[in-house]
């Protein structure tokens, strides 16, 4: 017995096993185990070099800048060249109900706001990531590297002003500019696209200068975790990710897209219910219950008023633009949506009696891949050719331009000119429509839909319309057969 | 060309040449056309026209004439419509309104004064064409009583708006048409009182009746405010009609009555399908009298002035409008990021959970004529059937202030028929327990955010003529939107809710006092209050000479109250003065049950400690008056088991509250509940081992000092196995834990640092190790025969006994060797063994027994209750706890006793301990059998 020194040890942990295994077994707390966590998939910006040694100046031309910047980023512009960002065009896409491939791009769309860039390019130019695009022969290719416009997005002294033609206004101060470089945040992105159809919150709904300094409401990840627009818009070799049915033909739904579940989980409610209808309604029909939430977007667009010398008023009356409405805290319109669309291509003819789309989104209630988007659908009047019975590209900038003689038969012989598509030189206005999905303003979980924001007789969902034969919380979702999904993917 | 021509039709069809190339002409004709005519179609961007997936959507109503009292078309004959012939022609509109208690409001249950169960001595029925509230106030006077009130005509102009037609508005008890009725003396039935007090004959055929209204319900937005109109101006005929005021249907005509529109019928006379809008009825129809209903989430929650009836009495408010958005200005309303009620919010409506009784979607049967081997009972109505006769009783629970009918209490669908509670709290120890004694509502229904009635003072009344409505959960006035809305935590009674038993069940407690006078006794009249306070417009000079104390010639809210003997003394002499005998003031106090604005678990009570702590949710007393009139304490009316499980106490400031007393309905809550005289004892005996051992520690000590012990020849003993110190040391933590835990779990309000749950899962855990632990030292006993040592041997086993108390008394403080000689097979002396003997055969057992029980309530609850449930077997083991923790303290105490302060504990460690060596002096037991080879000299 001489060993029984420490014997005390042993038994003090023998029996404080004992005790402490069952209690660990059987008594411990409930957990909420957390199902998935978004921030594994957020990557963290990264620390930007300070660039105000290296870019020491003086720089003549924004070109200069450019130069520069090639120095140490040579194929910076090479990359940025092959992107849409520059090309304004699509490289070519097989279009099923066209039976061909087809381009398509800021550089050859038509739509409902400013109608189309051709020939009115130095204006609609001043959002081109590139400097002097001012007519037809602006040189796209590797010989123009310079031209490319590195500043647009990585100017960090927010008070970098592109003007017409893509150069820098001449307030901007290139070297600072130059020094200050860094990666993209939302001023950046949002000289461009909170401004498009002509200004701030014309054309997105979801997009506009309120998002420079969001609070949660507004945009939950903006406004809630301080979000850029490129923590989302991931991006490599400058090619951003993220597209748009407003200029796309193809599918969005291809690897170049952006998506709630790059970081959420297809089913992250606690709610059981709440999951079953991920497969049939899209997270942004819940969770951006209303858009321009801040500030109002234009929603209609009449071109047959203009030209008239009545009292002017920026979201109302321009002489230049006709009428306009806008509206505040606007509730989409819901439509089936498989992320494809139908497009309106230059030349295609219209019924001018109907209001003819110039996207639309593709999928029914039969379409497994399509589920129930939010859209902001902009209307309007254009003109089109009564004979040819297509939709007319005006020259609206510029000498001869409508905007500056008021006189549409001259614009319309100066657009088709350009445009190489003939004009018969009678011409009336058709109303238009144009979809907009909506995905950004996602508002905090709380202020999401609620069940009876749908599911009631008040509710904003036109149930028979979207092809159900009634409210599908009394009449059932839809079925769709393993048959018609093996259809869709042999498509 | 003409060898090819052959080569194309073959030489057998060469004599239909002709035939053939005209036919191929043709084809290819129509082929080309068809290509023209398919290239103007579809443009290839465009997509699929929207009308190819056009749907004829749910099935509308199909259109139908009106009709009138003659069954005639309203647009000939210009009449009021009659519901029951325009929609009797297809539905059983007679079978409808003979079964629907919203019709008959009571009037089939009509009986004499005094005979309606759980009502007033004054009640004539169990609804409220019958039955007298507090907050409405005015008496439906029954035929031959003393004192007029209201007539029928009267009541439904007074009460039509919250009435559906039909029933007391259309018929006499009898069932006999109201024109038809033959005026009789002043049957109420056909008289009214004038605003003079003239008792006069109701002319019924000129007014008309009201028929079962359904356009009220099944038109979407019927004009209520028309219909009113019609009630109270006495046109009851046009009521019906004056609902559609407003869809196009009809026109207001030059007499202020109605006129039918030509355009909104077509040519056969059948209303156009645009009209014809009927459907189930929404929430906003229960809504129009049942209380503040929303049927969707947009339309902003306000209250504006009174709230309706079910929101005034429980502070429910229908709407899935979150209530941070709503317009109310509810206190802390940022973080209220809850629907006022779940199940509107997850589109769940009234009707869902209050169908018709027959609707065989929701057809469930009487419970007690169930097949017990069918799981869906086929044998229902058929729609069409359901159609033509669709029961309008609806499915309801039922309610303390409520109908009381035994046909239809309970037919809804309790929580319970929807959801499986045990599926949904996964989190929540004992649910058994819980379940068995709480209603769900307790803890989804923990708040209301809008204002409710707290206090009606009808011994007073205002210059308008009515009495005093005092509301809880508001700061300020009920018209101020400024006004804050704290809302109020509902009261806890107990009360059967869908169940057999009584279950805890949240109810809005509210108080009123009136005068009633006399023989046999009535309310007082609110047209004899009049006369007794007022001349016209302004108060009675003797009135205002007791009441307004300031002088000022108004009075105010604190004025205007019976506080004082000598205001009570003026208004009894002016009602006296009015021919009223014996007029005095009597209180009741209404228990409302709360069922809606239930919340989902992100707000339902989930934190352990608001009920298992002191100040217990269960038990926490709502204020009911904050001043009481004449000083007439009511009591509980309308439920003997609200009654029951509380009592009214009056405060020290003179206010009134309702205290629930769960301990009398048997309920035992951890953590809150508490015998007191269990916990004295227990801390008594505590404390007084505590002292005994520290005065005979001190004793010793200083004895010791005094006289230095002596040194006795000590011997080395191995006295305890492994195993025996194993089974100690275990025993002895588990016990220390449980001790510990148990106490956390006794008043968790001390030991806040510590999660209520996890506790009691410790705690379990630990008594399932002790009992084990306990089982195999027993089995280790029995089988070594060890259990010998601690069975007292009863030859002179007293005697010994007080050999070892003397040593303890007295030998010990003088060094005197122990009495007993301890040895492997004889470790106790005899004041052990008693001790152990209690303590290991009866305070051991018991506890374990106990605890077992009380952790079984979640598994045999009817066996614990049998034994008395938790009220009884928790206090005892309270008690054999405390018992346990002075038993530690003694036996630590007792350990020093040794030949040194810590030999015992030392030996209870190594297993060797070291024992005195008999000097020669007579030892009181037998010589030791001990091995040898257990011992050796020290």
């Amino acid at each position: 017995m001489k060993n029984s020194k420490y014997i005390w040890v042993y038994g003090l942990a023998v029996t404080l096993l004992i005790i402490i295994i069952p209690i660990v077994i059987f008594a411990k707390p409930n957990d909420n185990v957390k199902k998935d966590d978004p921030w594994v998939h957020v990557t963290p910006t990264p620390v930007h070099t300070d660039h105000s040694v290296l870019m020491t100046g003086p720089y003549e031309t924004a070109q200069d800048v450019t130069h520069a910047c090639l120095q140490c980023h040579p194929d910076a512009a090479k990359e940025v060249q092959q992107t849409t960002h520059w090309t304004w065009l699509s490289k070519p896409v097989y279009v099923p109900e066209r039976g061909g491939e087809y381009q398509l791009g800021k550089k050859n769309a038509i739509n409902n706001f400013c109608i189309g860039i051709t020939p009115n390019w130095p204006a609609c130019t001043t959002c081109h990531v590139g400097y002097g695009w001012k007519d037809a022969n602006f040189d796209f290719s590797e010989n123009n590297q310079d031209s490319v416009d590195c500043l647009a997005c990585h100017d960090n002294t927010g008070v970098y002003k592109k003007t017409k033609a893509g150069y820098p206004d001449d307030s901007v101060d290139l070297v600072a500019a130059a020094q200050s470089v860094g990666t993209p945040n939302r001023g950046n992105c949002g000289m461009c696209h909170f401004n498009g159809g002509g200004g701030n919150r014309v054309k997105h709904g979801d997009l506009d200068q309120s998002l420079l300094f969001p609070d949660k409401e507004l945009d939950v990840h903006m406004g809630g975790y301080d979000f850029q627009c490129v923590t989302c818009h991931t991006t490599e070799h400058h090619d951003i990710r993220g597209k748009s049915i407003s200029v796309s033909l193809d599918s969005l739904a291809a690897e170049n897209q952006v998506a709630c579940t790059d970081c959420h989980s297809e089913t992250p409610h606690e709610d059981e219910r709440i999951n079953e209808h991920t497969d049939t309604v899209a997270c942004q029909t819940c969770h951006i219950p209303e858009m321009a939430r801040k500030e109002s977007t234009k929603i209609y667009w009449d071109w047959s008023q203009a030209g008239h010398d009545l009292p002017e008023s920026v979201h109302e009356y321009l002489k230049i633009k006709g009428s306009f409405t806008y509206e505040k805290n606007l509730v989409p319109e819901y439509r089936w949506y498989n992320e494809t669309s139908y497009r309106y291509l230059a030349g295609d003819k219209i019924d001018p009696t109907k209001p003819t789309p110039m996207n639309y989104p593709k999928g029914d209630i039969h379409d497994p891949t399509a589920k129930i988007w939010p859209f902001k659908v902009h209307r309007g009047k254009q003109p089109y050719d009564t004979e040819y019975k297509y939709f007319l590209l005006p020259k609206t900038f510029g000498e001869g331009g409508y905007w500056t003689d008021f006189n549409w038969d001259q614009a319309f012989r100066l657009g088709a000119e350009a445009n190489n598509l003939p004009y018969s030189g009678h011409y009336d206005f058709a109303p238009t429509e144009m979809y907009w999905p909506t995905t950004h303003m996602v508002a905090p979980k709380e202020d999401a839909l609620q069940c009876v924001d749908c599911h009631s007789e008040t509710g904003r969902l036109d149930w028979v319309a979207l092809g159900y034969p009634g409210d599908p919380i009394e009449f059932g979702g839809r079925e769709v057969s393993t048959q018609t999904v093996n259809q869709e993917g042999a498509k | 060309m003409m060898k090819r021509r052959i080569a194309i039709i073959p030489p057998s069809l060469r004599k239909y040449r002709r035939t053939i190339i005209m036919l191929s002409i043709i084809a290819l004709t129509v082929v080309a056309l068809a290509s023209i005519v398919l290239a103007q179609g579809p443009f290839p961007y465009l997509p699929p026209s929207s009308t190819e997936n056009a749907n004829p959507g749910p099935i509308a109503h199909p259109v139908f004439p009106i009709l009138d009292t003659d069954g005639n078309n309203v647009l000939d004959t210009g009449n009021p419509m009659s519901t029951i012939k325009t929609c009797g022609s297809c539905h059983d509109a007679e079978f409808i309104a003979t079964h629907s208690f919203h019709a008959d409001m009571g009037m089939a249950n009509m009986t004499f004064p005094g005979q309606v169960k759980n009502g007033h001595p004054w009640d004539t029925s169990p609804g409220p064409y019958g039955k007298w509230s507090p907050l409405t106030y005015r008496y439906l006077t029954p035929g031959g009583d003393g004192t007029f009130d209201l007539g029928t005509a009267s009541w439904v102009q007074l009460f039509g708006p919250r009435h559906v037609g039909g029933g007391p508005a259309a018929t006499d008890v009898d069932g006999t048409p109201l024109p038809q009725v033959s005026v009789t003396g002043t049957d109420p039935t056909t008289h009214v009182l004038d605003e003079n007090g003239n008792i006069t004959t109701w002319d019924w055929s000129k007014s008309g009746v009201e028929e079962m209204n359904c356009f009220l319900c099944h038109l979407p937005s019927p004009n209520t405010n028309a219909r009113n109109f019609m009630l109270e101006t006495g046109k009851f005929k046009w009521a019906n009609t004056a609902t559609l005021f407003g869809s196009g249907i009809v026109n207001i005509s030059a007499d202020g009555t109605y006129e039918w529109n030509p355009n909104a019928f077509d040519a056969d006379g059948n209303l156009l399908p645009r009209y014809t809008k009927m459907r189930d009825p929404g929430d906003d129809a229960c809504g129009l009298c049942h209380g503040d209903v929303y049927a969707d989430a947009s339309t902003t929650v306000t209250i504006n002035g009174e709230p309706g009836h079910n929101t005034a009495t429980t502070g429910e408010i229908f709407s899935p409008q979150r209530i941070n958005v709503s317009g109310l200005n509810v206190a802390g309303k940022t973080s209220l990021d809850r629907a006022f009620d779940i199940h509107a919010e997850r589109a769940v409506n009234c009707v869902d959970c209050h169908p018709s009784q027959n609707n065989p979607a929701y057809f469930r049967g009487n419970p007690d004529n169930q097949l017990s081997h069918l799981i869906f009972d086929a044998r229902r109505m058929d729609v069409g059937a359901y159609l033509k006769e669709p029961s309008h009783e609806f499915a309801k629970g039922k309610t303390t202030q409520g109908i009381d009918d035994p046909e239809t209490n309970n037919s809804m669908r309790d929580c319970e028929g929807c959801h499986d509670p045990y599926v949904a709290h996964d989190w929540l120890p004992y649910k058994t327990s819980h379940f068995n004694s709480l209603s769900c509502q307790s803890c989804h229904i923990p708040h209301l955010y809008a204002p409710a009635i707290q206090q009606v003072d009808w011994t007073v009344i205002g210059i308008d003529g009515n009495g005093k409505k005092v509301y809880r959960g508001i700061n300020g006035k009920l018209d101020d939107p400024a006004s804050l809305i704290t809302g109020f935590v509902p009261s806890l009674a107990m009360e059967k809710q869908f169940k057999e038993d009584e279950v805890v069940s949240p109810f809005n407690m509210i108080s009123s006092w009136y005068w009633v006078a006399g023989d046999p006794v009535r309310p007082v009249r609110q047209m004899d209050l009049k006369a007794a306070y007022l001349d016209g417009d302004h108060y009675r000079s003797d009135v205002l000479a007791v009441f307004d104390s300031n002088g000022d010639g108004a009075l105010s809210e604190s004025e205007l109250r019976i506080d004082t003997p000598e205001k009570e003394s003026l208004i009894k002499q002016n009602l006296q003065a009015l021919g009223l005998s014996n007029p005095h003031i009597v209180a009741e106090t209404q228990p409302y049950d709360i069922s809606h604005d239930v919340t989902n678990s992100d707000f339902a009570v989930k934190d352990c400690t608001v009920c298992h702590s002191k100040n217990s949710r269960l038990d926490q007393p709502m204020t009911l008056a904050s001043y009481v009139p004449g000083g007439v304490v009511p009591a509980i009316f309308g439920s003997e088991n609200v009654a029951n499980s509380g009592e009214i106490i009056t405060n020290d400031d003179g206010t009134l509250a309702f205290k629930p007393d769960l301990a009398k309905e048997g309920l035992y809550i951890f953590g809150h509940s508490s015998v007191w005289w269990i916990d004295w004892l227990g801390i008594l005996s505590f404390l007084g081992v505590l002292a005994g051992v520290s005065l005979h520690g001190g004793l010793r000590y200083y004895f010791a000092l005094k006289t230095p012990p002596p040194h006795h020849k000590l011997k080395r003993v191995y006295m305890y196995d492994v195993y025996e110190r194993l089974w100690h040391w275990l025993q002895a933590l588990a016990i220390l834990l449980l001790v510990f835990t148990g106490l956390i779990i006794h008043k968790p309000d001390m030991f806040g640092m510590f999660a209520f749950p996890n506790v009691v899962s410790v705690h379990n855990v630990l008594g399932f190790l002790l009992l084990a632990n306990a089982l195999l030292a027993l089995f280790y006993n029995l089988a070594s025969g060890e259990i010998r040592q601690y069975i007292p041997q009863p030859r002179g086993y007293f005697n010994q006994m007080m050999v070892q108390a003397q040593f303890y008394m007295n030998g010990i403080f003088k060094g005197a060797e122990h009495p007993f000689e301890k040895t492997k097979n004889r470790k106790l002396n005899p004041l052990q063994q008693i001790t152990y003997f209690g303590l290991l055969n009866v305070l051991l057992p018991l506890q374990v027994i106990t605890g077992t029980l009380i952790w079984g309530m979640q598994h045999w609850p009817q066996f614990d209750e049998a034994l008395g449930g938790l009220p009884v077997l928790a206090p005892i083991h309270s008690l054999i706890a405390w018992l346990f923790a002075s038993f530690i303290v003694m036996h630590m105490y007792l350990t020093t006793t040794g030949h040194t302060p810590l030999a015992g504990i030392k030996s209870m460690i190594e297993g060797w301990d070291e024992v005195e060596v008999p000097n020669g002096e007579p030892r009181h037991i037998e010589a030791t059998s001990a091995k040898k080879d257990n011992t050796e000299e020290a």
